[in-house]
């Protein structure tokens, strides 16, 4: 039980870093991206490979997934960026099915449908972190060094320039602020924190497919920042917890076929989410409608 | 005295219509100048060409003597253009106070030019001469529709811009406030700003311009002094919509 439950809060410290950084391009910036597990795979991938060609260093791997993941993220945007709105999240959805093809196809990368076994448990300088509770809490540290830094550049000049063109890009623009460039940073900084998240990941489950890293993914993410709260700092990790907890918890109700937990995960979900955008429409840690 | 801002022969077509059709015009430096024209003559079209938010088809904007024409609209911002809209595009979501130190941060970057203190003291003077001081922690979207007039003039007041914009500036306001609007301005020109105001309402612009501008069809037919201008019954009539 006590590995299980370690196991859960791995996993969502490592949701929650993923969900808090998709929170830039969304709550922030609102840029409405449903490709996040895109980068979140490519993290992934880099950080197995550090991890099976170099070394399982942890800390190697995280920098190699924010390095590629980001830079990726920024390059892949910039055309996308180009439009506005509904447009981007057409384009960012474009941009999911094309990733999640070449994941499956590019089998020599990422291992195709098989993925890649076999990563070794992370160390960091050559210290083990193999043991599952020191694994947790640095999966923690990195939630709240995350936390921290967006807390940080959000409460100054360049967190302020993000939601002035979140409110109105031409208002933004005509105050002298380069809409492209924030955009641009935006998506590089969300990138750079899903490929740390996937880096993660790939140790956390010691494997890694494209399966992690499908559109199904990134709307669960994307759930996880509007459910929480877009836009504020405890919001996306209130989602996450909500969103992990919901099927772990129905694992526990006596009486409920376990075939049956996905159907009833999915009317939950439903349900939760037509309740909220009616009467908190700003998520759980937004503010309520028609609160002043 | 020559012109801070120049257009000449500024155009923009949208399909077969010409929004503003080789327009000339000189904003003169320290003064206001009222654009006026009925509803489609290319006010806030004129507006767009000049701060980049629209390209020209032709023609020239020049600052200065320097052109400035087809540049990117924060480049046009930062070089000392500001301008506010007719629907005030306040970041709804952002607090007051945050919404007047955005104006102040130029840069898109992580650092800003400047000193924080420097920048501060900004936005809170910007504050205190539109009478925000007390709402400054609440939303934008929170204020009440003469509030969020200041808080847009606050935001261009904040920006230190040389040249002012605006957008119908003044209309929904209430006589109070459109004293307090106007008191604004002056002090503003008084300052060295140089003004360029859209506004339907004529007792406005009789009460501030030095100058008006009269545009109709995306053509200026005429240009002068407030007197000369409202007086000219062809002008009258096109205005109220009684053209032959």
């Amino acid at each position: 039980m006590i590995a299980y439950l370690l196991n859960l809060a791995q996993l969502a410290a490592i949701f929650g870093l993923l969900s808090v950084s998709l929170n830039i391009l969304i709550g922030y910036g609102g840029i409405f991206s449903v490709a996040h597990a895109v980068f979140f795979g490519l993290g992934a991938y880099a950080g197995a490979h550090v991890a099976l060609d170099l070394a399982p260093d942890i800390l190697l791997a995280a920098l190699a997934a924010a390095l590629i993941a980001g830079v990726f993220s920024a390059l892949l945007a910039l055309p996308a960026l180009r439009v506005r709105g509904e447009y981007f999240v057409i384009a960012s959805l474009g941009l999911q099915m094309l990733a999640t093809t070449v994941f499956t196809e590019a089998s020599d990368v990422t291992g195709g449908l098989g993925g890649l076994v076999g990563i070794p448990p992370p160390t960091l300088f050559g210290v083990s972190l193999a043991d599952p509770l020191v694994f947790l809490l640095v999966c923690l540290g990195a939630l709240a060094l995350a936390l921290a830094v967006v807390r940080l550049l959000m409460r100054g000049s360049f967190g302020r320039a993000l939601m002035a063109l979140r409110d109105s890009e031409s208002a933004a623009e005509a105050l002298g602020k380069n809409v492209p460039l924030l955009k641009t940073l935006a998506v590089l900084l969300g990138g750079a924190g899903a490929g740390i998240a996937g880096a993660l990941f790939a140790f956390q489950e010691a494997f890694v497919n494209v399966e992690s890293f499908t559109l199904d993914q990134s709307v669960l993410i994307m759930a996880m920042v509007i459910i929480g709260g877009a836009g504020t700092l405890a919001g996306p990790l209130i989602g996450t917890v909500l969103l992990l907890a919901l099927p772990a918890a129905l694992t526990f109700i006596p009486g409920l076929p376990p075939t049956d937990i996905g159907a009833v995960q999915q009317l939950i979900y439903g349900l939760a989410m037509t309740l909220l955008m009616i009467f908190r429409p700003a998520g759980l840690a937004g503010r309520r409608a028609g609160q002043r | 005295m020559s012109a801070l801002l120049s257009m000449r022969g500024l155009t923009r077509r949208f399909g077969g219509i010409a929004a503003v059709d080789g327009v000339d015009l000189d904003l003169a430096p320290g003064i206001i100048t009222a654009l006026i024209g009925p509803n489609g003559a290319g006010k806030t079209t004129l507006f767009n060409l000049i701060t980049g938010h629209l390209t020209p088809d032709a023609g020239s904007v020049a600052l200065a003597g320097h052109m400035i024409g087809r540049r990117a609209p924060h480049h046009i911002a930062r070089l000392g253009i500001a301008r506010s809209f007719q629907d005030l595009r306040l970041f709804a979501r952002m607090s007051v106070r945050d919404n007047v130190l955005c104006a102040t941060e130029p840069a898109s970057w992580f650092w800003q030019p400047g000193g924080k203190a420097a920048r501060k003291a900004r936005a809170e003077r910007a504050l205190a001469a539109t009478g925000l001081e007390a709402l400054a922690r609440a939303d934008a979207a929170d204020l009440a529709y003469a509030e969020r007039k200041f808080l847009s003039l606050a935001r261009i007041l904040a920006t230190g811009a040389r040249i002012w914009l605006l957008d119908e500036p003044a209309s929904g306001l209430d006589p109070a406030s459109r004293a307090r609007f106007s008191a604004l301005l002056r002090d503003a020109v008084a300052d060295g700003v140089t003004i360029c105001l859209i506004e339907h309402n004529l007792d406005i612009v009789i009460e501030l311009a030095d100058r008006i501008a009269f545009l109709d069809q995306g053509r200026k037919l005429a240009e002068g002094d407030p007197a000369t201008i409202l007086a000219d019954p062809h002008l009258a009539a096109i205005y109220f919509g009684e053209r032959a």
